[in-house]
């Protein structure tokens, strides 16, 4: 062994230098692939953009979204003084477009959070560690998943949202909409993480792992969560989408935030009657709304082809 | 090996009926508020408040309860409304339940048929004008969702109306016409399902071996895609009535409500603005069995109507 090493050095002296191979980490590798997904970057920076528009909407446009404005124009067509018209109640409705965007972006969050901290986690120790705990999470699940579509969430948000309200104003019949939704996505997320933490766990790497001494801690944190990464951020980009719809039909039903506040359901159902008067004022909510859920729905699927390397990337 | 799938299928019945219930109860049981003392209303006394309290049973072990519950549910019981006092809420919710069933049967009846032509026509001329517009115009709708596909409806009705050609009632209930509209947005989502699901099962049957002998031996074209393909292409439609019903409750809520139907979505939702949370109860677990049923039921059709999943469990 020894008597060979000078020859190797002797080798790799003699060969004309190659040039270093650039070190690229894996999140440069993501982006590379990711730029190349045209429809997708476009979303993001639009996603970006509403997310900015929600947070500091208010600060730049003044306007309250629940005052009647002082001009008592109603139902008008976009105008150098209201620059999306007036609702019926003659409030501003790019003010009140603001207000929904920041009652979606709250929900969404919210939603997502829970999914991931309470779903990805749970489905996460279920997979790796089986056993009755991993029984328990997915008959919870399964109990979860027998309510068909959003049923629970009416049924949830219905009987604890008014005493939310009561005790902790329109924020807490939000937060109470959001954790009915959840209950019904997180086990969606639960069973996805589940599964792939199930075969994680018995490829070679891991096994390679365990077999020098790695300790459970060490085999979750460094080599299964790193793989789950790309399934959980795609998954809850995806399910913003229904997320944010759902908020609306359950503002619709008169189980999120309650008027006078603006939500983009709320905003839509307004609207509604007084369509033959006013078109944009249902087309300006709706056209927000149709744009996130597309926007988030290309989102996430270039982030599921960026994010998987073993994709083969369609032209 | 039959007997041994249909016992596993029943017991995943008795689970899931169990959770709806139980997961349904212990909301009502955890929810804000004392029904007795909204029943008392403004006549509060505690010796009566007691008596009651034994009389419905609310004194004893929450497991007592639960079996109560059911047992009452069983015998169609779901309870007293909290809104009007001491009402029964299978006697509010009595008129709305035939008036949702016969509209979600019909928009599952429209979008089936229409559904299933669009998919077999498409597939038949795979990548024709046809194919290309009509999974396209399918997406489009697929994906609008309800309480936005509803105001452009009525911007289409509105303007026959003013251009005086035969137009829709906006809104109500009553007579045929009054359909027209919540079944075309109720059957819009599970119509754009089935149709490409139809397309796709379609194609993939027709690339089969079979069906080249079918062709090869000299039979009719008709009578391949007729009796060959189509029989085989239609299986997988029934593992999705269970979703197509899911998507058809959850959007009677919008549309019974966007078009003043007086169905039981309607009724929910006034419930829910009078805070009667226990009509909101006796909906949910109504709804939730349905579905469950119906699925249930698809279940067994598919055992009976393909043999390879008899063999395969």
């Amino acid at each position: 062994m020894t008597a060979k090493t000078p020859e190797v050095i002797q080798l790799t002296g003699t060969t004309p230098a190659l040039p270093a191979p650039a070190i690229r980490s894996f999140w440069h590798d993501f982006w590379a692939r990711f730029r190349q997904n045209r429809l997708a970057l476009i979303s993001l920076v639009l996603i970006g953009l509403l997310v900015m528009t929600a947070i500091l909407g208010p600060v730049v446009y003044t306007v309250s979204p629940t005052d009647i404005s002082p001009d008592f124009e109603i139902n008008a067509f976009p105008s150098a003084d209201h620059l999306m018209g007036t609702d019926n109640a003659g409030r501003d409705t790019l003010a009140r477009l603001i207000y929904g965007l920041r009652v979606s972006l709250v929900v969404a969050v919210f939603v997502e959070g829970l999914n991931i901290g309470l779903g990805a986690s749970l489905g996460l120790l279920a997979g790796y560690f089986g056993g009755w705990f991993d029984f328990v999470i997915a008959r919870a699940a399964d109990m979860l998943f027998a309510f068909p579509g959003l049923l629970l969430a009416i049924l949830v948000s219905a009987v604890f949202g008014p005493a939310a309200e009561d005790q902790f104003g329109g924020m807490g019949r939000l937060l109470i909409v959001a954790g009915a939704l959840s209950l019904v996505s997180w086990p969606l997320m639960a069973r996805y993480v589940r599964g792939q933490t199930l075969s994680l766990r018995e490829r070679d790497f891991v096994l390679a792992s365990r077999s020098v001494g790695a300790t459970d801690g060490f085999i979750l944190t460094r080599h299964i969560l790193p793989n789950l990464i790309g399934l959980v951020v795609v998954s809850s980009t995806l399910d913003i989408a229904n997320v944010v719809i759902s908020e609306a039909v359950l503002s619709l039903l008169g189980l999120g935030i309650q008027p006078p506040d603006s939500s983009l359901g709320i905003m839509i159902t307004q609207a509604t009657p007084f369509l033959v008067d006013n078109w944009t004022q249902v087309f300006f909510p709706s056209a927000a709304l149709s744009l996130i859920v597309l926007a988030v729905s290309f989102l996430g699927d270039g982030l599921r082809d960026a994010l998987d390397p073993q994709t083969v990337r369609r032209v | 090996m039959f007997v041994q799938l249909l016992l596993k299928r029943v017991l995943g019945l008795i689970f899931v009926l169990f959770s709806i219930t139980f997961i349904t109860f212990l909301v009502g049981h955890l929810a804000p508020g004392d029904p007795i003392r909204v029943l008392l209303g403004n006549r509060q006394d505690q010796a009566i408040y007691e008596r009651l309290r034994h009389l419905y049973g609310l004194d004893l072990p929450w497991g007592q309860q639960y079996l109560n519950y059911i047992g009452g549910l069983l015998h169609g019981d779901f309870g007293l409304s909290f809104r009007y006092q001491g009402r029964p809420v299978s006697e509010l919710i009595a008129e709305g339940v035939p008036v949702s069933v016969e509209l979600g049967l019909v928009a599952l009846l429209v979008s089936y048929t229409i559904g299933i032509t669009v998919g077999i026509l498409a597939a038949l001329r795979q990548n024709s004008w046809f194919d290309r517009t009509s999974m396209i115009v399918i997406l489009i709708v697929y994906s609008i969702p309800s309480f936005v596909l509803i105001p452009i409806l009525r911007a289409v009705n509105y303007f026959l109306y003013s251009i005086n050609a035969p137009s829709l009632p906006a809104a109500g209930w009553g007579t045929v016409q009054h359909w027209i509209m919540p079944v075309m947005v109720l059957s819009a989502a599970s119509l754009g399902y089935v149709a490409r699901l139809t397309r796709f099962s379609m194609l993939e049957v027709l690339n089969q071996d079979y069906i080249r002998t079918a062709f090869s031996k000299g039979l009719p074209e008709r009578s391949i895609y007729a009796v060959h393909a189509l029989r085989n292409a239609m299986l997988p439609l029934l593992t999705v009535v269970g979703p197509s019903v899911a998507f058809i409750v959850t959007g009677a809520f919008v549309v019974e409500n966007l078009f003043a139907v007086p169905g039981i979505g309607y009724l929910s939702v006034q419930a829910i603005g009078q805070r009667d949370y226990p009509v909101v109860q006796g909906i949910t677990v109504i709804l939730a069995v349905a579905v469950v049923l119906m699925n249930f039921v698809t279940d067994l059709a598919y055992m009976v109507v393909d043999p390879r999943v008899r063999v395969e469990a």
